[in-house]
């Protein structure tokens, strides 16, 4: 499968939702998508084009913006694609792809926990790694290290 | 009625300082032995015998020498001869901790015993890095444990952080959780070092007053 395949399926789709399909080595290609076109993608990767397993979701902090990023496994394709939607920093939330596929529940727990990017409509959205009641989302760039001690009375008495 | 007759002897002075042979010329260690217990001496021929004289001699003992005095040594030397370690791990030190039961190091010598339910350990031997995450599961499991108890920190991470000491997920050293009686360095520790851990405390239980 090619990125000109990918495009072809989404493009109807998404239209001016589905800002762009790049190679990317190694896997199908990159498909950069609107954040409000996030179910639809989803439900055409998986329905239409056989992406059947959601490997991965992660955050990436951007500082003005971040990046929320899928990686699906086709096994019919035998093949990796990678979806990506930017969202502003001051409003970081997309839709939840734990609907289309169950796997990201948790991935999606730790992107919201690890760089703050709420997931709507997410079933259990909440610490995955750790405790619950931890005030901070470590994986920020804005995140500074703490002295042990200071982040120790943080910590206990969130 | 024959031979009954109990005899409590008062406990041995301390010997004088023996001079322990050292390769030093003319350095000369003083060694005391010093027993925790008095020596009680029966005489009996039959068991029927012994057991009127052996009451008879703790009673006289018990009266002098204070129920406290006299029964704390055997419960401590009871106690720190069979330390039971919680059965659990952490992280890379639980590897060390695995093999000092293995048949090389064979902790079991000691009368260490790694049991897996809390309510039936005194000692618990945290091996590996604490995070936040743990932290609680930890300290439910400590209170689970039966008094008396100790805990010994094995490796850096448990003692303060070790390499992830500023981490954002990790707890700088398990004292700040639970009260810690013997560090044991290394990162990880040889099983030799995790031995020489509970020998000392050993000694501290020993010592123990109360």
């Amino acid at each position: 499968m090619q990125p000109q395949d990918l495009q072809r399926a989404l493009a109807p789709k998404l239209g001016e939702r589905l800002l762009g399909v790049e190679p990317f080595a190694g896997t199908a290609g990159r498909v950069r998508f609107e954040r409000t076109a996030a179910l639809e993608t989803f439900r055409a990767m998986r329905d239409d084009l056989g992406f059947a397993h959601c490997a991965m979701v992660g955050g990436i902090d951007w500082v003005e913006t971040r990046e929320v990023l899928y990686v699906l496994w086709s096994d019919g394709a035998r093949q990796y694609a990678l979806l990506s939607t930017t969202v502003p920093a001051n409003d970081a939330h997309v839709e939840t792809a734990s609907g289309v596929w169950p796997s990201a529940n948790w991935h999606e727990r730790e992107a919201w926990e690890m760089v703050d990017i709420t997931f709507d409509h997410h079933p259990d959205l909440r610490h995955l790694l750790m405790p619950d009641g931890y005030a901070f989302h470590p994986l920020l760039r804005s995140f500074k290290l703490h002295e042990p001690e200071e982040l120790e009375v943080k910590v206990r008495h969130v | 009625m024959g031979r009954l007759s109990a005899t409590v002897l008062p406990p041995p002075k301390p010997a004088p300082a023996e001079t322990a042979a050292t390769g030093m010329a003319g350095a000369a260690l003083p060694v005391v032995h010093e027993p925790a217990v008095p020596f009680v001496e029966i005489e009996a021929v039959r068991a029927k015998e012994f057991v009127p004289a052996a009451k008879e001699a703790l009673t006289a003992l018990l009266a002098e020498q204070g129920q406290q005095k006299l029964i704390r040594p055997v419960f401590n030397w009871a106690g720190r001869n069979s330390l039971f370690p919680l059965h659990w791990g952490l992280a890379c030190c639980a590897i060390e901790f695995a093999a000092a039961f293995g048949a090389r190091w064979d902790a079991e010598r000691f009368g260490v015993v790694p049991r897996s339910s809390p309510r039936q350990c005194d000692l618990m031997i945290v091996n590996g890095t604490v995070t936040w995450k743990v932290a609680h599961k930890l300290v439910t499991l400590y209170e689970q444990m039966p008094e008396p108890k100790w805990v010994i920190a094995m490796g850096n991470c448990a003692t303060g952080g070790g390499p992830f000491r500023t981490a954002y997920s990790v707890v700088p050293g398990v004292d700040k959780l639970v009260p810690v009686d013997v560090y044991i360095a290394g990162c990880p520790p040889r099983p030799e070092a995790m031995l020489d851990g509970i020998l000392q405390l050993e000694k501290l239980i020993h010592e123990r007053k109360e």
